[in-house]
């Protein structure tokens, strides 16, 4: 299966949590920002939860540094590689700390405040089997980076 | 919080009951309880039940109502509660607060889980929440938190495996903890790796098991034992506090403000700081949490949590004992039972009745709970001071 056609089969592990995929360009987190109260959010709420108001969604960028990281070696959820690594990241535009998977495929690489840019790929299944695509960081200063690589992770799991 | 004590506690050994039902366990907590107490059923104003995974493993509801029965209490108000690793203590502080406002004179906690069963499946913090399905499991969590606190306060391995082993040999010395046999420091970095750096036994067992707690107002408590003429021993309650997180962005993975508060607020509420410390029962789901509460808990300056277990200030016999019970490392960890089984080692310890594990002259000593992961914060955290 070429990746276009993986990326079609494949659904997103949760909607809306990722822009800029889809066409391969570059990919961005999507969470959410309220201006009357300057409060950003992951993932986008529904509502403010300082005014109560209406949240916009907004673009939180794909570039992050990586502030913890651990490697899971136990038996995996979901479908995921085993081993397979995640980390909390700083987004880069909002500051907002949050929780994600990390290319499972460059675990030996993974340093402390060391840049990463995301990639939204098929990784593990739903739950129900069915191939998911979920989005990690790998490690990379500027998203060109990525497209000149072969393996962008996955590992056995992708289905190519 | 003084005019409420503990009047009776309760537990049934952790650890594998595969003959018994989730009821039956916890009947037997409850039975020892209130024998404990010298209460009859009828004297029970208001029962709290705890339990956190019985709604998913074996689609119970309202157990409670089932417990209660079993001991010949019916009538009054029954309360479930389910609050993850602090259902126990949760309940604890409702039943607090019902005897502390006059609503009932006697109030009772009971605790109980059933985990060794095929249906268990992964513990994590909710199956729809992203996190999860990101692959956040809960050993990852405090994983996390073990890589940052290495690196800004370089604690290591072997002080992450200082506190399994102590908290091992310390379980050697309780009838009621699942896991008695002493291990080494070699032994703990040489078990499978879990999640880099905690191993397998860095983190806390499974467990069936059930605990209770009786309480009373500190009225009724003189008169009861005044009439079984001492046999009866109070506890007082100092403070018991429940506190939730902040879930602020970002997080600080070594600062745990949350813990931090819910400590505070316990000492505010008891008048007394961690100084006046004799014994304490505190949240090792992993080594590295109990790490993080030693200086939550102001035991120790903020980054010095590994040096203080590594320099054995925490165990039997040191500065201030940590986890004499041997803690979840080694006691095991039902979630629905765990924070009253924790009640019944300090009042065992202030009562002077813990056996080869008591810590000499206790009279101050500091139960702790967490539970539940949400947007790297915990999602409660408990404290109770008790004092003779
Ligand atoms: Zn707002």
């Amino acid at each position: 299966m070429s990746e276009t056609t993986e990326l079609k089969h494949a659904t997103l592990v949760t909607e809306g949590i990722v822009t800029g995929y889809e066409d391969g360009s570059r990919p961005r987190l999507v969470g959410g920002y309220c201006p009357d109260c300057a409060r950003w959010y992951f993932p986008c709420p529904s509502y403010c939860r300082s005014c109560l108001e209406p949240v916009q969604a907004a673009d939180l960028g794909g570039e992050g540094k990586l502030h913890a990281f651990t490697v899971i070696r136990m038996r995996p959820p979901l479908g995921l590689p085993q081993p397979y690594a995640v980390g909390y990241v700083d987004l880069k535009e909002s500051g907002l700390r949050v929780f994600c998977l990390l290319d499972p495929s460059a675990i030996d690489r993974y340093r402390l405040d060391m840049p990463l840019r995301l990639t939204v790929s098929v990784l593990g299944h739903d739950g129900s089997g069915q191939p998911c695509l979920r989005p990690y960081f790998s490690p990379g200063d500027h998203h060109e980076d990525a497209e000149k690589e072969t393996d962008t992770g996955g590992g056995e799991v992708r289905d190519e | 919080m003084s005019e409420v004590v503990i009047l009776g506690v309760g537990m049934i050994p952790f650890g594998r009951h595969p003959q018994k039902l989730l009821v039956e366990m916890a009947a037997e907590a409850a039975r020892a309880a209130l024998k404990d107490a010298a209460v009859e059923p009828g004297e029970v104003g208001a029962g709290f039940f705890s339990n956190g995974l019985a709604a998913r493993l074996f689609s119970d509801h309202t157990i409670g109502q089932n417990v209660y029965w079993e001991v010949g209490i019916n009538r009054i108000p029954i309360y479930n509660i389910e609050n993850a690793c602090t259902s126990a203590s949760t309940a604890f502080c409702l039943a607090c607060g019902q005897v502390a406002a006059g609503q009932v004179e006697v109030a009772m906690v009971v605790g109980a889980e059933k985990m060794y069963v095929p249906e268990l499946g992964l513990i994590h913090s909710g199956q729809s929440e992203l996190d999860t399905q990101l692959g956040l499991v809960a050993p990852a969590g405090f994983a996390l938190r073990a890589k940052r606190h290495m690196a800004e306060f370089g604690t290591t391995e072997a002080q992450l495996a200082a506190v399994a082993v102590k908290n091992r040999r310390h379980a050697a010395l309780n009838p009621n903890a699942q896991f008695r046999d002493p291990i080494t420091p070699e032994d703990v970095l040489s078990a499978p790796m879990v999640v880099d750096p905690l191993t397998r036994l860095q983190c806390c067992p499974n467990a069936d098991g059930a605990a209770a707690v009786v309480l009373a107002s500190a009225d009724f408590a003189r008169w009861r034992r005044g009439a079984s003429r001492g046999k009866v021993r109070p506890v007082d309650v100092r403070a018991a506090v429940y506190c939730t997180g902040s879930y602020a962005n970002p997080q600080d993975l070594t600062h745990w403000e949350t813990d931090e508060r819910g400590c505070r607020l316990a000492y505010e509420a008891a008048g007394v700081g961690p100084e006046d410390l004799n014994v304490v029962e505190c949240h090792d789901a992993f080594t590295i949490s109990e790490i993080l509460h030693y200086e939550a808990l102001g035991l120790c300056p903020a980054g010095e949590g590994g040096r203080l277990a590594e320099a054995g200030e925490t165990a039997l016999g040191g500065r201030i004992p940590v986890n004499p019970s041997g803690g979840l490392l080694s006691r095991g960890h039902p979630p629905g039972a765990t924070g009253a089984a924790q009640l019944c080692e300090i009042v065992a310890q202030l009562r002077g009745e813990a056996g080869p594990r008591q810590v000499p002259g206790a009279r101050v000593g500091l139960a702790h709970c967490m539970g539940g992961d949400k947007a790297a914060d915990s999602k409660s955290c408990t404290v109770v001071v008790l004092s003779v």
